[in-house]
């Protein structure tokens, strides 16, 4: 089962976090154009090489439906591979996988993998207060006869805050709580995020103090614990080795991966403290054949310190319980000895929709790669991502080698 | 309650269950085949697939699998409810379901308590959803017969005079703490109505429910700015302090007014305030007041009024 290695992420672009308010507005195929130029420079490719697309289906401006198809249309692409994912955060990893896939399996030889996160222009006839309404129930359903709209809204159940909240509640009565921990994973992210002048808050450090005296949103996530949406957008090409041996960079070959999920709302866990992550990083590990101690860093996806801190225990880097004790005990910093989220993770760098999640494996690739600037690890071949969408409903990982 | 809350819209496979609230039935469906309890109704066993199920009443006792306290309304219209007692309540029968806690201070609700549940009518139409309290509380039913009960500001012990002339004791009055909050009163579509006939503003998006739920960025009608602000003057904010010796006083108009957050028809509204500063001058002695209006569990103000009194 799985992959030969014989697929490599080889040139990403991402916009730079921005406010939505001050951020540009562009069509999303004008950005699915833009970055895919962009990735196509980075990895020092033609267009002519791309013959595989994976997008997004949910939240694209310009259509619902038919998706690749206008986007292959507007960029101009011939594709022999198509695909829309729909699995919100964790999307990014789970367009990366299938991409290597189609490769192995012989569809196509170099995939664009891109997710626009930019605001789109309004219409002349369009209602901004569709955005006010599209957000209103957060990724809560509305739709008669979708279990979320019937059983949840009603009682204020919706958005992520409060079901990332309770497994965190549920946690703390299973094994403890330590609230310092948690903060000391945001803080030693934005230390990262000193290095990195993409990031959101580039140029602002954080204390464990400011963490905790942050206003409680939901017991017991503090707001600094949560990640801020911004506008932005990101793509990455996934090519074939002969591809990969004409590109400029050192490729990051993508050699595991695994996928898991099973309910929408956590309340219908078997064990809200057992993340699908756990399935999903143990098969991506087989088939790498690498263990958690194996890996030179790790980029966790962070919407909240407490996905953090479970994909921490699910993946194997820590023992299920001893997850704080991990962090007090570790530095997460790239400086550390266990390097995590080195661009300052989602919670310092910014949350860009569903292209927030490709913010570390873009970073994964540059570490892989030698070209993460200033937080650039002296050693960096394996590096494990992970991906999360809705309320660590739908996980992912990915292994990573430097070719 | 906002009117605009979200509200379950029961389907043939789910009105059993809903219909049995109504009842103060807890109703569920159970696998013929393997004995599985399933929530929610489903047409389908969601462990073995078979579709032998039969509707059965339980008692609708169960522990506290997890819970959080939202501290910010997950949506404006639920500030009544605020702070939120967001909870998953296991049943002896081993279904999970979110649900709210009533009854129970924060202190006393922790995970594995034994819970109850509490058949809660939130309508006249008799509409009721299930919430859960502790397994020894009494909550008692809603009642729709009579008006709303209004909070009351108790009846405040002599206030303290200050005369018009006072200047050092009037500028020892400004002050970044605001008051305590004032009585409430409750924003209804009567109301709201009442006041677009009155002004004139009859705009969609405060007089017709209707169409304010389907395409309104509210989910809902909501109070017009100018009613809220107005609505002030029913409000008794609990200033500690009285001012004495002049002869005529005047609203001067506002410094600064906004409405920074929407107020949904049916919400309860209070305010609280603070002297923001004092001028004395020739024309007489005038006190900026900041006066907030906010949604009952709102943290965010939804009128913020400088207001500029003249005492001549």
């Amino acid at each position: 089962m799985g992959l030969k290695g014989n697929a490599a992420i080889v040139g990403a672009a991402q916009y730079k976090p921005e406010k939505y308010a001050t951020a540009p507005r562009m069509f999303h195929l004008e950005q699915v154009a833009d970055l895919a130029a962009r990735a196509l420079a980075d990895a020092g490719l033609q267009a002519s090489d791309l013959d595989g697309l994976v997008i997004n289906g949910p939240q694209f401006h310009e259509a619902s439906v038919f998706v690749p198809a206008m986007a292959a249309e507007y960029l101009g692409m011939k594709l022999n591979f198509a695909e829309v994912v729909d699995l919100g955060g964790c999307t990014s990893v789970a367009m990366v996988w299938r991409a290597a896939a189609a490769i192995e399996l012989g569809l196509c030889q170099a995939v664009l993998c891109v997710l626009p996160a930019r605001m789109a222009p309004f219409g002349p006839d369009e209602d901004p207060s569709w955005m006010a309404r599209a957000m209103r129930f957060g990724g809560h359903s509305t739709a008669f006869g979708a279990p979320e709209a019937e059983f949840d809204l009603p009682y204020g159940h919706m958005g992520q805050n409060t079901g990332y909240a309770m497994i965190a509640q549920r946690y703390a009565a299973q094994y403890g709580y330590d609230a310092a921990a948690m903060a000391k994973i945001a803080v030693d992210q934005r230390f990262n995020a000193q290095f990195n002048p993409e990031a959101m808050f580039y140029g602002q450090p954080l204390t464990v103090e400011q963490v905790l005296a942050s206003k409680m949103v939901a017991d017991p996530l503090h707001v600094l614990e949560i990640v801020m949406p911004v506008a932005g957008g990101a793509a990455l090409i996934v090519a074939s080795k002969e591809v990969a041996a004409r590109a400029r960079n050192r490729g990051a070959v993508v050699t595991g991966f695994g996928e898991h999920l099973e309910f929408k709302s956590p309340s219908y866990a078997d064990d809200m403290t057992r993340t699908p992550v756990g399935p999903a990083s143990d098969r991506a590990f087989a088939m790498a054949g690498l263990k958690p101690a194996d890996m030179h860093a790790a980029q966790i996806y962070d919407c909240y310190t407490i996905t953090t801190l479970l994909t921490l225990e699910d993946a194997g880097f820590a023992p299920k319980g001893e997850g704080m004790r991990f962090v007090r005990e570790n530095d997460l910093t790239w400086r550390g000895n266990f390097p995590m989220n080195t661009h300052g993770g989602q919670l310092s760098f910014g949350q860009a929709g569903s292209a927030g999640g490709m913010s570390q494996v873009i970073e994964a690739f540059h570490q892989i790669a030698g070209r993460a600037g200033d937080r650039q690890l002296a050693r960096c071949d394996n590096v494990y991502v992970s991906g999360t969408g809705g309320v660590m409903s739908e996980q992912g990982a990915l292994i990573l080698q430097g070719a | 309650m906002s009117t605009n809350k979200p509200m379950p819209a029961p389907t043939e496979i789910s009105a059993p269950f809903w219909a049995g609230l109504k009842e103060q039935r807890l109703t569920l469906p159970q696998c013929q085949a393997c004995g599985h309890w399933i929530f929610y109704p489903r047409r389908h066993c969601d462990r073995c697939y078979s579709h032998d199920l039969k509707w059965q009443d339980v008692s609708g006792s169960g522990t506290l699998y997890s819970f959080t306290v939202a501290r910010i309304p997950t949506l404006p219209d639920f500030a009544d409810e605020a702070p939120q007692k967001l909870a998953v309540v296991e049943l002896d029968e081993g279904v999970r379901i979110n649900t709210t806690l009533i009854g129970l201070e924060e202190g006393e609700i922790k995970i594995g308590m034994r819970l109850k549940p509490v058949f809660d009518t939130v309508n006249r139409e008799g509409d009721t959803l299930l919430r859960f309290t502790g397994i020894d509380k009494d909550v008692a039913p809603r009642r729709f017969d009579a008006p709303q009960a209004v909070e009351q500001v108790e009846e405040q012990a002599p206030r303290r005079q200050i005369r018009v002339d006072d200047a050092e004791a009037l500028h020892a009055l400004v002050s970044d703490e605001f008051t305590a909050w004032s009585n409430q009163i409750v924003v209804d579509q009567a109301l709201i109505d009442e006041f677009a006939r009155l002004s004139g503003d009859d705009y969609w998006i405060h007089t017709d429910p209707e169409r304010a739920r389907k395409q309104g960025p509210f989910g809902g009608t909501i109070a017009h700015g100018a009613l809220v602000q107005v609505l002030m003057s029913r409000l008794k904010v609990p200033f500690e302090h009285e001012i004495v010796g002049f002869t005529n006083m005047v609203n001067y108009g506002s410094d600064r007014l906004r409405f920074p957050s929407p107020v949904p028809a049916g919400s309860r509204i209070h305010s609280r305030g603070r002297v923001k500063a004092v001028e004395i001058g020739k024309r007489g002695t005038q006190l900026t007041l900041e006066l907030n209006i906010h949604v009952v569990g709102s943290e965010r103000p939804a009128v913020i009024n400088d207001l500029v009194v003249l005492y001549m």
